[in-house]
C-alpha cells in the first residue's frame, strides 16, 4: 500500500481533530430541551409561560367597573381592550391603589391621527387643524364616542 | 398644546409620502447600512479569488504578481464578511448557537453552511498548499514571536521534497477549479436572499443571483488593482505594466458583462412594466436618482467603460504613456468600487425605500454614530483592509526571500 504524503496525514488528522471538537462542543453546548417540539429549545416555552402576568384582560375590568364596561359596551369602541388605551392592568386588579393613568389625548391620536393606510370609514382628523384646546375629552366621551360629556372630566 | 401635537405627529408619522402601511413607517429601514455592506464584501471576496484563480486556473501567466496579494485579500475580506450580520442582530455573544443547533431549511441560516465550505475547504486549504513551501523556509529563517506562528502554520509538515510540492501543486490546482463555483455559490447565495423575496418586485427576480456574481467578480477584480497599486505605491515597487494592463482588461470585459446583465434587466423591466413598475420609475427617477443614475450608472460603469476601454484600443494603449495609463486603471478601479457599492445600497435600502402598496414611498436619513451609522459602516469598511495590513506583513513581507508560486513541469501548459 502506498504511503500517504505527511501533508495530507496532517490534513485528515486536523480535519478529525476540528470535527471531532465541534461535535464533542455541540454535545455540550445544545441545549438539552432542543427539537423537542420544533427548531428552537421545548423549555422556553415553559419560561415564557411563568414570566409574571402584565395584562389582566378585559373581563376583570367589568368585575369592579361594572357601569362603564357596560357603557362601552353600547358604542363604537365596544370591540377594543380597556388595557388598549389604560394600559397594562394586571398590578391594578391585585392592589387597586395603583392607578391606571386617566387619559384624555394621546391615546386618541394613535388611531384618529389621519393616516392614508387607514380605512376611509374609520374617523380620522388632522391634529393641528382639528382643535388646538387641551384635550380630546372636551369634547369627546371615549367611552361613548357618539355623545357629548356632561363635564369635560368625564372619560 | 400645539407644540405637543405637532411633536406626536412627528413621532407618529416617520417620513414618507403616498399610501405606507403602519408597519413600514418606522423612523429607518429594517436593514441598513450593515446589510448594504455585507454583500459588498462578499461580493469582494468573490471576486479577488476569481481573480487569483485566473493565475491558477486559466493560467494567466502575466497576473503572476498579483495571485498571492488577490488570495490574501479574498482572505482578509472573507473573514470580516459575517462581521455586519452578526453587528446587525445585535446579540454578538450569540453568534456560536448558529453552529450548535444548525438549521438546514432556513435560507438565511444556509450563509453558515457556504461561509464555511468556502472559508474551511476552499480558501484556507488553497492558500496553504501554496505557502507550505515558504512557511517551512520561514519557519527556519525567523525566530520569536512571527516565527512562532510561522512554525504553527505550517502543522508540522515540512516535506518539501520534489514529489510533495508537485502534490501541493495539484491539490490546489483541483482547490482552484472548486473554489470558482463555490466563489459563484457565496455570492450567488446573496443574490438568492434577495432575487427570493417575491413580494417585492424590487428583488424578486431570477437574474439576482447572476448580477450579484458578475458585480462580484468586477468589484473583486478592482480591488485587486486597488491594493496593487497602492501596495506598490507604499513600497516604493514600480508596477509590473503587462499584469497591470491584464488586469485591466479583465476589468474592463467583467465590466462590459455587468453592464450587459444589469441592463437586460432593466430592459426587461420596463418592457414587461408589471405592477410595481410605476413606483420603480418613481424610486429611478426621484428616491435613488443620484445613487442610481449617478453612482452606479454614470460615475460606477460608463465612466470606468470608458476609461478602461479607452486602453482596449491597441493603438490608444500604445502611445498611452504608462503614467496616464496606471491613473486611468486606479480612477477607474476607484470609480467600480464606489458605483458597487452604490448598487448594493440601492438593492439593500432601495427595496425598502416603497410600501408593499406600491403607492408610497418612505425616507432614511442615515445617522452618524449608532450601530447603523456612517462611523459604524467606515469602521467595518476599514476592517479587512487592517486585516490585509497584518497579513501583507506576514505573508507578503519583503523581508523574507518568497520562492513564489510552485508550479512543477508537468502542470505547466
Amino acid at each position: 500500500m502506498p504511503k500517504m504524503p505527511p501533508q495530507v496525514v496532517r490534513l485528515v488528522l486536523l480535519t478529525i481533530g476540528i470535527v471531532g471538537s465541534y461535535l464533542i462542543a455541540r454535545y455540550f453546548l445544545t441545549p438539552a430541551s432542543f427539537n423537542e417540539y420544533g427548531h428552537y429549545r421545548g423549555a422556553a416555552l415553559m419560561e415564557i409561560a411563568s414570566h409574571p402576568v402584565v395584562f389582566a384582560g378585559k373581563k376583570s375590568c367589568e368585575d369592579c367597573h361594572f357601569d362603564e364596561f357596560e357603557r362601552l359596551g353600547r358604542f363604537e369602541h365596544k370591540t377594543l381592550s380597556c388595557e388598549g388605551c389604560h394600559g397594562a392592568g394586571q398590578a391594578h386588579t391585585e392592589n387597586p391603589d395603583i392607578r391606571l393613568a386617566i387619559l384624555n389625548f394621546s391615546h386618541c391620536a394613535r388611531c384618529h391621527e389621519a393616516n392614508p393606510s387607514r380605512p376611509s370609514w374609520h374617523k380620522q382628523i388632522d391634529l393641528r387643524d382639528h382643535y388646538a384646546g387641551e384635550a380630546c375629552t372636551e369634547c369627546h366621551v371615549a367611552h361613548a364616542p357618539s355623545q357629548v360629556p356632561e363635564s369635560p372630566e368625564a372619560p | 398644546m400645539t407644540n405637543a401635537v405637532t411633536n406626536i405627529v412627528v413621532e407618529l408619522m416617520p417620513h414618507f409620502e403616498g399610501y405606507v402601511y403602519p408597519n413600514e413607517a418606522t423612523p429607518q429601514p429594517l436593514w441598513s447600512i450593515l446589510i448594504v455592506l455585507y454583500p459588498y464584501i462578499t461580493g469582494l471576496v468573490a471576486g479577488a479569488f476569481i481573480m487569483a484563480s485566473l493565475v491558477r486556473v486559466f493560467r494567466v501567466k502575466a497576473l503572476e504578481p498579483v495571485y498571492r496579494l488577490s488570495m490574501l485579500t479574498a482572505f482578509a475580506f472573507l473573514l470580516c464578511a459575517p462581521l455586519p450580520l452578526l453587528f446587525h442582530l445585535g446579540h454578538p455573544e450569540r453568534c456560536l448557537e448558529v453552529m450548535m443547533t444548525p438549521h438546514l431549511t432556513s435560507p438565511m441560516a444556509i450563509f453558515g453552511f457556504v461561509y464555511a465550505w468556502y472559508l474551511m475547504a476552499v480558501l484556507l486549504l488553497e492558500l496553504w498548499f501554496d505557502y507550505r513551501r515558504d512557511l517551512v523556509a520561514w519557519a527556519e529563517q525567523t525566530s520569536g514571536f512571527k516565527g512562532m506562528l510561522y512554525r504553527l502554520f505550517t502543522v508540522g509538515v515540512t516535506d518539501v521534497s520534489e514529489p510533495a510540492l508537485k502534490l501541493d501543486a495539484k491539490i490546489g490546482q483541483f482547490l482552484s477549479v472548486v473554489g470558482i463555483p463555490s466563489a459563484f455559490l457565496l455570492h450567488g447565495y446573496v443574490g438568492f436572499i434577495f432575487g427570493s423575496v417575491k413580494a417585492n418586485p424590487w428583488w424578486g427576480n431570477v437574474l439576482m443571483p447572476i448580477i450579484f456574481i458578475m458585480s462580484a467578480m468586477v468589484s473583486g477584480i478592482a480591488l485587486c488593482v486597488f491594493n496593487y497599486m497602492v501596495l506598490s505605491w507604499i513600497r516604493r515597487r514600480s508596477i509590473d505594466m503587462k499584469c497591470l494592463d491584464v488586469m485591466g482588461m479583465f476589468l474592463f470585459y467583467a465590466l462590459v458583462m455587468d453592464a450587459a446583465i444589469e441592463g437586460l434587466d432593466w430592459i426587461h423591466r420596463v418592457y414587461s412594466a408589471e405592477e410595481g413598475f410605476k413606483i420603480m420609475e418613481y424610486m429611478a427617477k426621484e428616491k435613488l436618482f443620484y445613487t442610481l443614475n449617478l453612482g452606479q450608472a454614470l460615475m460606477g460603469t460608463l465612466v470606468p467603460l470608458l476609461l478602461l476601454g479607452s486602453l482596449q484600443i491597441r493603438a490608444l494603449r500604445q502611445r498611452a504613456p504608462e503614467w496616464l495609463r496606471r491613473r486611468l486603471y486606479f480612477i477607474g478601479s476607484v470609480l467600480i468600487l464606489i458605483g458597487v457599492l452604490a448598487m448594493r445600497w440601492n438593492v439593500v435600502i432601495g427595496g425598502q425605500f416603497f410600501s408593499k402598496s406600491l403607492r408610497g414611498v418612505m425616507s432614511y436619513k442615515m445617522e452618524f454614530a449608532g450601530l447603523e451609522g456612517w462611523f459604524m459602516g467606515g469602521l467595518m469598511l476599514a476592517l479587512p483592509f487592517i486585516i490585509l495590513t497584518v497579513l501583507i506583513k506576514l505573508f507578503l513581507s519583503e523581508k523574507l526571500p518568497s520562492a513564489g508560486h510552485y508550479e512543477p513541469a508537468s502542470l505547466k501548459p
